[in-house]
């Protein structure tokens, strides 16, 4: 069966109509999530108000404005980077199954937060006064663009960037930085190891409008970059050397792909914490449904990673309401399962 | 218009490969690179295309290749490697078009399907790639290639074709197809290089052969005069007898059946 698999129409129509609908479906969602939530507060009946010049009450003021529209416009971010950044690792490695949690960002973060969480106390008070809840992000960010960083000066010699050397040094610092994270954690006391879990589990409930303005810019700067390697990215399918006889400035590519995933990911971790899968679920089914051509696939990525990614938010402030469920469990959930099928059921395209 | 190496020394890790290689290809002619495994024949295709660490220049079109810009070299030049395999599920017509946004060949929309009937693919378009037999996978990145430099000359420069082993892995009639297709683009004024097994190929269609032994130019010229049993003897160290095809007058070759002569 799968010797005769053909596609009669062309896949660039089907995955530029794809803008539009996903499109839709993020506003949608959008809507739903300023819709939905604990506290009961309508979002049609402070419409209404709006709409005929009553004022808003002080709940609603809060719960739609200051909770949910910040947490709505993070999701966004924190989805499309995850979903970028993933399609972007993916076409630099040449391996449907990479991450950036394979190249150590996500460990390097990982590290930043557990070191700021764990050691905030031998911080001068005047620094934490000034930090604030800021310390835990922005340790994290720091982390993962540090090792970022690190990990591309061990890999690149002369100018051009092994994947292999990459790769494999990318395994080897995560397991540093698991270590180091564990000796910190055998240093926790008992409310900071609640901390740890909780901010490994993965969350969007810490939204505030402060952290949108922070991380927000840096992540929508990223994707954009991110977003313009389309057709880099297709020329390094057929390996290096081939991308560049096509043309292609290979070197810069990289850079700019290896950058751009650092702060997307490293911001979006930052404010975040550990969300898995939607990196690698979200441009597996766009491949399978529009083809593997980067240029579209960037753009779709991120609309179907922030709606997917709104809809797990969605679904963990609901379903054990009034409390709520991290949310990096919500997309372990829903997309390991999806993942295995798309795994099984196509195992003769998806090439490992 | 020609493609010129000057003193190319290439090394593969510590091991220098090619020791001081000058070789010249014509445009309007096809070039065939032969040698015995090993001697450096691929590694020259791959000096020339930048792929390994080497001295010396490559002179293209009188341009040297190390002070151009990829996308410059990509307008004169297609590169088809020895084999390619692919990380994503694309179509045939999807590599094939990576070839058109890749070279200057403009944008005219049919070249892609052009080329893949130029290969013998047609109605291969919507196929995945990564399903083809070898043969067909390597059509299919000649068809893109084709599409890359789809006009041999284009403002009066010649463009190049750079063939690393074309033919190696395709069945006789596809073998004649291919040669064929390199014989039409030189004759319409493109620079045809190809690195090549089959001597016999090579005897009955390229303009020029060089061969390459341990890292050096043994002789280069017409097949003519380097189809010889004394050169090839030294080259490949097996007795070979040289033949003349009694219709078409072509050289050809036959190994001794015996182990030692």
């Amino acid at each position: 069966m799968i010797a005769d698999t053909t596609v009669p129409q062309d896949r660039r129509r089907t995955a530029r109509r794809a803008h539009v609908w996903l499109t839709a479906l993020l506003v949608l969602i959008s809507i739903a999530s300023l819709a939905i939530g604990a506290s009961g507060t309508s979002l049609w009946g402070a419409l209404q108000k709006l709409v005929s010049g009553q004022p808003l009450s002080q709940t609603e003021q809060v719960v739609l404005w200051d909770i949910r529209m910040p947490r709505m416009i993070l999701g966004i971010c924190v989805g499309a980077s995850l979903a970028v950044s993933g399609a972007v690792m993916q076409g630099l490695f040449r391996n449907p199954l990479a991450d950036p949690g394979i190249v150590g960002v996500s460990a390097g973060a990982s590290l930043g937060a557990i070191t700021a969480i764990v050691l905030s106390g031998l911080l001068p008070l005047a620094a934490m006064a000034w930090l604030g809840f800021w310390l835990v992000p922005l340790a994290a960010f720091l982390g993962g663009w540090g090792s970022t960083i690190l990990l591309y000066r061990v890999s690149t010699r002369r100018g051009r960037t092994s994947v292999a050397t990459m790769l494999l040094a990318g395994i080897a610092l995560g397991a540093l930085a698991g270590a180091l994270s564990g000796i910190l954690v055998y240093m926790a006391d008992d409310a900071q190891l609640r901390d740890l879990t909780f901010w490994g589990l993965g969350s969007l409930a810490g939204a505030t409008w402060a952290k949108v303005l922070v991380a927000g810019p840096v992540i929508v700067l990223s994707i954009l970059v991110a977003a313009s390697l389309g057709h880099g990215l297709n020329g390094l399918a057929f390996g290096e050397a081939t991308a560049s006889h096509m043309g292609i400035p290979v070197q810069r590519i990289k850079n700019a792909a290896i950058l751009a995933v650092a702060a997307a990911t490293g911001a979006a971790v930052a404010v975040s914490g550990g969300i898995g899968f939607i990196g690698i679920v979200v441009p597996h089914l766009l491949r399978l449904s529009t083809g593997p051509d980067h240029q579209p696939l960037l753009l779709n990525a991120a609309l179907l990673g922030a709606s997917l990614l709104l809809i797990a938010d969605v679904i963990s402030r609901v379903i054990i309401a009034p409390a709520e469920l991290p949310i990096g469990i919500v997309t372990a959930v829903l997309g390991a399962p999806v993942f295995l099928w798309i795994l099984l059921r196509r195992r003769g395209l998806v090439d490992l | 218009m020609t493609l010129t190496t000057r003193n190319i020394h290439a090394r593969i890790g510590k091991k220098e490969i090619l020791h001081g290689i000058d070789f010249t290809a014509r445009a309007g002619e096809i070039t065939a690179i032969v040698g015995p495994n090993g001697s450096g024949k691929s590694t020259l295709l791959k000096a020339i295309t930048d792929e390994v660490d080497f001295t010396g220049e490559v002179i293209l079109n009188g341009r040297n290749t190390a002070k151009m810009k990829p996308w410059e070299l990509a307008a004169m030049r297609g590169v088809l490697p020895q084999s390619t395999t692919l990380a994503f599920p694309f179509t045939v017509i999807e590599v094939v078009r990576m070839g058109l946004m890749a070279g200057a060949s403009g944008e005219r929309a049919d070249i892609p399907s052009r080329a893949l009937a130029a290969v013998g693919l047609d109605g291969y378009s919507g196929r995945f790639y990564q399903e083809l037999s070898g043969g067909e996978q390597q059509r299919a990145q000649l068809a893109r290639v084709l599409c890359q430099v789809w006009h041999p000359v284009v403002d009066g420069a010649p463009r190049w074709l750079l063939l690393d082993e074309p033919v190696a892995s395709l069945d006789i009639g596809h073998q004649l197809l291919v040669m064929r297709l390199m014989k039409d683009y030189a004759s319409r004024g493109g620079g045809v290089v190809a690195v090549m097994h089959d001597l016999n190929l090579s005897a009955m269609f390229a303009d020029q052969m060089a061969i390459i032994m341990s890292g050096t130019l043994l002789t280069s010229g017409p097949p003519d005069t380097v189809i010889q049993n004394d050169i090839l003897s030294k080259a490949y160290g097996c007795s070979l007898t040289v033949n003349t095809a009694p219709e078409e007058g072509q050289s050809f070759l036959l190994p001794h059946l015996a182990m030692h002569n």
